[in-house]
């Protein structure tokens, strides 16, 4: 389903996020006439169109590409992320969860995870999907700054957050790690296709793991 | 020449009109001067080009000072003073060295102050625009204080005046992904305490809002949340956000919304895409409706050489 997203954007449904990103990749080497960007969330993708441009046009060649197969993305980087799993919120997710803490560490830490897209700031990678038994909803009052490095979890979500930043979901660790560097290139460690896994370490690891990690 | 601020009012920050919409797929925000529309115009008045970076400047009370003579213009909802006197708006005036200038409040929330050739700070991921949330690009990656220094770069054009209009009336919107309430945005609407860069939320009749799977953000998105305030989504908008979208603010009426401060009152009208799209091209084309003023270099305004 397209569906017209304000006078110059279209947004197309394509039901995962695997579909968005190969979606979005198809058109960075197809170029449709008067596209000027593609934006991949959740299940869809989010197109901009030149001011000027056909929009019948940029959605019949969109409908076009849809039809045919498009070519998914193989499996990304496994990154590893060593965690101290100390977070304010893992009493409170244990008690939801029935589990106890190091119950909830231990499966958060088996869990191969994919970075579904990038969104809401800077680097901040969607993780999913986590198993049934570990998700909880949001805080009921998000908190105005979770400190940079929070490793948290919303639903069938985790996440880290980059930077200080306003954020409703519940702490579980911290990571030492750098996820977003702009001076770096590409600027984010985790890509949109990586799988992700979470290594607990102790406090005294920090020190040794802190920066950006060396394969980035 | 360089530009100090001597007191930056309550958020000053380096940004350019157009910001960084190339990164959006690492989560990175467009950013960028919430009314570019204003932003492009102060630089087309002191002979810039349309991406220069200027100082982006909120709800007044900053004060400025050059270390050259150096032609300035102010642009937006705010207004400039010199030695007492008022300086006019969309205009370019010659400022003698060490004159400060006074930005003061006026009808709108945000001023942009350009200088000819342009503040020169380090482009970060192709903007000179500051990400004040995640602390980049800009001065250091963060709102200006008093002492700072900026450097500006050389004079390219001639300096002008703007002529133009400006549409009046309901602001302008169109259809979003969830379109099924667009009548009942169709209110007046008052603008509540949370009124940023990254939004602008309303007050008014309840709309039923929800949770949809987080999806890319165009400018001017009107998402919805559970609680059924509606939020105009501006420059510093999450590249993707999990509420309705019933409508968007047609791009022409953008700057409208990021001059809007908390209390003000603001009504929407529903128009076709048709017409959204004609709006956005007049509203380009009366950026170009300047009249060159007169340049003997070395003659400075005597209003605008007086000091405080």
């Amino acid at each position: 389903v397209i569906r017209p997203f304000g006078e110059s954007a279209l947004l197309v449904e394509t039901g995962s996020s695997e579909h968005a990103q190969a979606l979005a990749a198809r058109l960075r080497t197809d170029l449709v006439a008067g596209l000027v960007a593609g934006v991949p969330g959740l299940e869809s993708l989010l197109v901009e169109l030149d001011p000027s441009a056909d929009v019948d046009g940029v959605r019949s060649a969109l409908e076009r590409l849809l039809s045919e197969p498009l070519l998914l993305a193989a499996d990304g980087r496994l990154r590893i992320l060593p965690v101290v799993y100390d977070g304010p919120d893992l009493a409170g997710v244990a008690t939801l969860t029935g589990l106890a803490k190091a119950e909830v560490v231990a499966r958060h830490a088996a869990t191969e995870l994919h970075v579904l897209f990038d969104g809401f700031a800077p680097g901040f990678a969607y993780l999913g999907e986590l198993p049934v038994e570990l998700r909880v909803p949001r805080l009921d009052t998000p908190r105005t700054r979770t400190p940079a490095g929070s490793v948290a979890i919303a639903g069938a979500m985790s996440g880290i957050y980059p930077a200080p930043l306003p954020g409703g979901w519940r702490v579980i660790g911290r990571t030492p790690a750098t996820l977003f560097d702009p001076h770096r290139d590409p600027p984010a460690y985790l890509l949109p296709g990586d799988r992700v896994r979470f290594e607990p370490i102790d406090t005294g690891a920090w020190d040794g793991r802190a920066g950006p990690p060396d394969d980035w | 020449v360089s530009l100090e601020i001597v007191e930056p009012g309550a958020l000053a920050s380096v940004q350019d009109p157009f910001g960084r919409p190339g990164w959006r797929h690492l989560g990175v925000p467009v950013g960028g001067a919430a009314d570019s529309w204003n932003a492009r115009l102060a630089n087309r008045l002191v002979g810039n080009p349309d991406d220069a970076a200027l100082l982006e400047i909120t709800l007044g009370g900053a004060v400025t000072a050059t270390y050259a003579a150096a032609w300035m213009a102010l642009t937006g909802g705010l207004r400039a003073m010199a030695g007492g006197i008022e300086l006019p708006a969309n205009e370019a005036w010659r400022l003698r060295p060490g004159a400060t200038v006074r930005i003061e409040a006026g009808g709108g929330a945000r001023g942009y102050l350009a200088v000819g050739g342009g503040v020169v700070v380090e482009h970060v991921l192709g903007s000179a625009s500051t990400d004040l949330r995640t602390g980049f690009g800009g001065l250091e990656g963060r709102a200006l204080r008093a002492g700072d220094r900026l450097t500006v770069g050389a004079t390219t054009g001639r300096p002008a005046r703007w002529i133009g209009s400006h549409p009046t009336g309901p602001i302008r919107i169109v259809p979003g992904p969830h379109p099924e309430q667009i009548a009942a945005l169709e209110a007046t609407w008052t603008v509540a305490v949370e009124a940023d860069r990254t939004g602008v939320r309303l007050d008014g009749p309840r709309l039923g809002g929800g949770e949809v799977p987080s999806m890319g953000l165009p400018l001017g998105a009107i998402q919805v949340p559970p609680d059924g305030r509606p939020i105009v989504m501006l420059a510093d908008r999450p590249v993707t956000g999990g509420y309705r979208v019933p409508a968007c603010v047609i791009g022409a009426d953008i700057w409208r919304i990021a001059q809007l401060r908390t209390g003000d009152e603001v009504r929407f009208a529903s128009v076709r895409v048709e017409e959204a799209r004609r709006a956005n091209a007049s509203t380009d084309e009366e950026l170009a409706a300047l009249e060159p003023l007169e340049t003997a270099e070395d003659d400075e305004l005597g209003w605008a050489g007086s000091h405080e």
